[in-house]
């Protein structure tokens, strides 16, 4: 078993790694966990504050969920839990150089149907679900994240899935 | 490698390139893979981690860091409790004091049931809290005292110690004079070395350095419960200084030989009588204005 080296993270060079390794992961969990409206970089900022003005009570290795507790629990302040809307971006599709109006309908229609139905999911389903397609994490690294069995990860993985696949007849 | 299998490593992001091509085979392999690619436009915005540092660095500058550790807590309430406990052990360890001022008497109740009347312009101070261990008080000034039977119970003076074991007894202890007079019971007077033992009836008195051991008393408490001194034999100096306790006035007596001695009694009621009662016998007389008296020949 490692031993900490020390007990609390004043140190600014350990700050800031501590930055490094966990900003990007708490970022996109705050995004798919509450959608974009609110601001997610700021409450990861937030978050961060509060563990400086607390960094001699935390020690590097609670650092992790001190962090992903306040930030979420900033962000349930912030809002009485309203419904996800997840914004997506037009991107180019690498297949579809030349596409006919049928196929970018379609295509928009698909995007509207999974929209909602990722708003439908349940927040654990959702975190999870986009973390391991859209991230590409593995099962270990979201389990390892979140403080959960990767059992649990496989579960809410396949469940978000079995919602979608009932919500948008055809896939 | 089964289909199962292949889908769930598919979503481990973990399948070889093998693998990959064998999972593009199956069947309803297509869908997942529409929807992935679907999926893709709702990524995360972008997040730069240096930027996002940078612009959490400014601002960490301007944060005070709470230092509130365990051991500062802990001194704290260590702290309140130190002072809690001293100022416990200030107040209970405090002597109860008692000053009685010029012409006011007073009685108190000592913790067991013993009971002292204390004289004009004096002084009594004991320790409730240590009663129970030994019963002590100091006394200047005169006081009567009615002590419940029990352990002894000492009577501290600038002249001298009193111990008793449960009984009544007077004790003047002013300027240069110590009086003890025996009620009740038996008292021992210890002082300066010696030890008397009186029996009731009787009275020991010490008068600028001289001992002199007393007729018998007759009465059952001291006069001065009554409202009324009464002395035997007693220099006039004390007597006029008595005058002073009992009466707001300042005697002159500078023209007359304080050393004779009185016997008789004067009353705490009425300045006039009392102070005839004290001139009358020894052939003086007296002028008052205001608060001073003045005492001369006849």
């Amino acid at each position: 078993m490692k031993q900490p080296l020390q007990d609390h993270i004043c140190e600014e060079r350990l700050f800031e790694s501590i930055f490094k390794k966990h900003s990007k992961n708490l970022h996109n969990f705050l995004y798919y966990k509450f959608g974009e409206h609110l601001n997610p970089k700021d409450k990861v900022q937030e978050a961060f504050i509060k563990l400086w003005q607390n960094c001699s009570k935390v020690s590097p290795d609670k650092a992790k969920s001190f962090l992903f507790t306040t930030a979420n629990n900033l962000m349930l302040n912030a809002v009485a839990h309203q419904n996800v809307v997840l914004k997506y971006e037009k991107r180019p599709q690498k297949t579809a150089t030349i596409e006919s109006p049928e196929f970018l309908l379609e295509e928009k229609e698909y995007h509207e149907k999974l929209q909602k139905a990722l708003s439908n999911l349940t927040d654990a389903q959702r975190v999870a679900f986009l973390m391991n397609r859209v991230e590409g994490k593995r099962f270990k690294e979201i389990a390892e994240l979140l403080n959960i069995s990767t059992k649990a990860v496989e579960k809410r993985i396949y469940g978000a899935l079995k919602k979608l696949r009932e919500d948008i007849k055809g896939i | 490698m089964n289909k199962e299998e292949l889908i769930k490593k598919w979503f481990d992001n973990n399948l070889s390139l093998e693998e990959q091509k064998a999972f593009e085979q199956l069947d309803n392999s297509s869908d997942l893979i529409k929807l992935n690619n679907a999926l893709h436009s709702f990524k995360a915005s972008e997040y730069s981690i240096n930027s996002e540092y940078s612009h959490l660095k400014s601002e960490l500058d301007s944060v005070k860091i709470k230092t509130n550790r365990w051991f500062y807590t802990v001194l704290k309430i260590a702290a309140v409790l130190a002072l809690l406990l001293s100022a416990y052990y200030y107040t209970t360890t405090l002597d109860t004091e008692i000053q009685t001022k010029i012409a006011e008497q007073t009685i108190i109740s000592l913790p067991d049931a013993s009971e002292v009347n204390l004289n004009v312009n004096s002084f009594l101070a004991f320790n409730e809290h240590k009663w129970e261990k030994a019963r002590v008080v100091n006394l200047k000034g005169e006081a009567f005292f009615k002590v419940a039977k029990g352990k002894k119970f000492d009577v501290v003076t600038k002249h001298g110690k009193v111990t008793v074991l449960g009984t009544q007894f007077n004790i003047i202890q002013r300027n240069d004079f110590f009086e003890v007079t025996c009620f009740e019971g038996l008292v021992a007077v210890t002082h300066s070395e010696n030890r008397i033992e009186l029996s009731p009836g009787n009275s020991f008195r010490w008068i600028d350095g001289e001992m002199i051991a007393n007729d018998k008393v007759l009465a059952t408490q001291p006069s001065w419960l009554r409202g009324e001194s009464s002395y035997n034999n007693v220099n006039l100096k004390h007597i006029l200084s008595e005058l002073e306790n009992y009466y707001k006035i300042k005697i002159n007596a500078e023209n007359i030989d304080t050393s004779r001695l009185f016997t008789g009694s004067f009353t705490h009621k009425n300045l006039d009588l009392a102070l005839k009662s004290v001139t009358i016998p020894l052939n003086l007389s007296y002028s008052k204005t205001g608060a001073i008296v003045v005492l001369k020949r006849e």
